[in-house]
């Protein structure tokens, strides 16, 4: 499974989504309920869910999912 | 100077005509020293000076963070420019208001420090540290120009009162050549107009009512009260938007579009949409310099870490309006709104749904009810003198009428008092009318509107109040 696709399976389970699909240009305004308490419980499920921490730097300057993907992909390369 | 100035009239034909006959190459050094000379009118020396080290220190710390590689060497001149920016916004602020304690706990009479006047220093400060950051984190370049770069923080439509502009958004089109463009001339001098319209004929006009009552709340109690706050939340509204309009209208000319800093914040249906929709340049510093680097800092904390971010956030918010106990129970107030809508969301989210629905038509209509109520008691500390009055206020606001009639309706006769009620139900459609106005074909409905506006504007704004509220934050 890609880290997309990993990622996808986390959105569906924070947001109770089932038929969410989210692409490298998904941001906040594309997904119902995604407010800045949601984006908080998002990114840490993603950390415990993929067992990874992210940067004060890197949280604040992702913008899309697709910023996201590279953080991960970045941080999971370097394990 | 400012808006409303005699001056001004003067002064922005003078600058446009100098800039429009100016070499393109040199349109930037033409508005950098307008701006300056904007600036000096204020006759405060220590202003510019202020401004020239918040441009400086900004420039190089920019410039250095850029061009280390190594991300503690980064950090170091990000905060070493944010220090630099920061401390003369903190020392010509805060530094009278700590004397004044410290006069009063150690019972002495120091007047090192007299009063200084600090209009536009928070503004530009905070798009000097904004540059730095976006600098940070990589999201923009830095600007090599330093003409440029000074012209960014000192551009005079956005300098007293904001717009705050971001450096992604205003660089690229202070480095773009200038080209005529007639509609944009046209709807620049229309915002301007409505701008103008919205301080001297309506925000002018309810501060009559507003300062009636907070000048001297004890003559007042009950609906006095409540009368009175609800025409400081439009007189507060109509001022800063007023100005808003106008600094945009005015970048118009230049060929420069500064953000939309309103969106109908009354009409919002929660304390959070009521951010997203006010001082939407502050409300987006702030979210994003103070509470997201605290919210994620605290992210293990859950519910508990961005309720403390959200009250922390807007208690800054309230102490950088001013070193009183009133602005910063005014942020508290706010953070505590946001904070406790962390908690109650789910439940109202259950209730609305028992009701039908969140958008059935009357619960929007209930929600608006209820937030323009919270931000208006948070109002009552914005502006009631001390917070004895503001006390005073909210606890006599429940019952009685003192000073209703006499004191506050007919304190301005019945004429006043009509038009200033025909002018707030009615100042929507004035406003959308103005501004689809250049889009018009028949030249004959344009300037009789035109005609119109400029009619009520000599005839029916007032001339006492020339000073803006937010300049003085």
């Amino acid at each position: 499974m890609t880290i997309i696709e990993r990622l996808n399976q986390t959105f569906r389970l924070v947001f109770d989504d089932d038929s969410l699909q989210i692409h490298p240009h998904t941001t906040a305004n594309d997904v119902d309920g995604w407010d800045s308490l949601s984006h908080v419980n998002l990114i840490t499920t993603i950390e415990a869910t993929f067992r990874v921490r992210f940067t004060q730097k890197e949280l604040l300057k992702q913008r899309n999912v697709g910023d996201l993907v590279a953080d991960l992909e970045r941080k999971l390369a370097g394990a | 100077m400012t808006f409303t100035s005699v001056s001004w009239f003067l002064f922005l034909p003078a600058v446009y005509l100098l800039f429009r006959y100016s070499a393109d190459r040199w349109r930037w050094l033409v508005l950098l020293l307008a701006s300056y000379g904007f600036y000096a009118s204020f006759r405060a020396p220590y202003l510019l000076a202020v401004l020239l080290v918040v441009t400086g220190a900004s420039y190089l710390c920019a410039l250095r963070i850029a061009a280390s590689q190594e991300e503690s060497r980064r950090r170091r001149w990000l905060w070493g420019g944010t220090a630099a920016c920061g401390a003369p916004l903190m020392l010509v602020k805060y530094l009278p208001a700590l004397q004044t304690e410290a006069n009063s706990l150690l019972g002495v009479s120091w007047t090192f420090c007299a009063t200084l006047i600090t209009v536009a220093v928070s503004y530009f400060t905070f798009q000097a540290i904004s540059y730095l950051a976006d600098i940070y984190l990589e999201l923009e370049e830095p600007e090599r120009h330093f003409g440029r770069y000074a012209l960014y923080l000192a551009f005079f439509p956005k300098l007293l009162q904001g717009p705050i502009e971001r450096g992604g958004d205003l660089l690229p089109q202070l480095r773009q050549p200038y080209r005529f463009d007639y509609q944009a001339m046209r709807s620049g001098l229309v915002l301007f107009g409505w701008g103008l319209f919205q301080k001297v004929v309506i925000a002018d006009r309810l501060a009559l009512y507003a300062d009636q009552v907070y000048d001297r709340v004890h003559d007042y109690s009950g609906v006095s009260l409540i009368l009175a706050t609800y025409a400081y939340a439009f007189q507060i509204y109509y001022d800063f938007a007023g100005y808003t309009d106008m600094a945009r209208g005015t970048a118009r000319l230049f060929g420069v579009n500064l953000t939309e800093n309103f969106n109908a914040p009354y009409r919002a249906t929660s304390v959070a949409d009521f951010w997203r929709r006010w001082h939407i340049s502050f409300s987006r510093w702030i979210l994003d310099y103070i509470f997201k680097p605290l919210q994620m800092g605290w992210r293990h904390w859950g519910k508990g870490g961005t309720a403390a971010a959200l009250v922390i956030t807007f208690l800054i918010s309230g102490v950088w309006h001013g070193a009183t106990k009133g602005f910063l129970v005014w942020g508290l107030l706010h953070g505590i709104y946001l904070a406790s809508a962390i908690s109650w969301q789910p439940v109202q989210k259950r209730v609305y749904g028992w009701l039908g629905g969140e958008k059935r038509g009357w619960l929007k209509w209930w929600r608006v009810f209820v937030t323009f109520n919270l931000v208006c008691l948070a109002w009552v500390f914005f502006r009631a003198s001390t917070l004895a009055d503001a006390w005073y206020v909210i606890s006599h606001s429940l019952y009685g009428m003192k000073g209703l009639r006499s004191g506050l309706l007919m304190s301005q006769g019945l004429f006043e008092l009509l038009f200033t009620l025909l002018l707030v139900a009615s100042a929507g459609t004035i406003g959308r009318a103005l501004k689809s106005l250049p889009e018009q074909r028949s030249a004959a409905r344009r300037w009789c509107l035109y005609y119109a506006v400029a009619v009520v504007i000599l005839f029916f704004g007032q001339a006492t109040k020339s000073s803006f509220i937010y300049t003085k934050f």
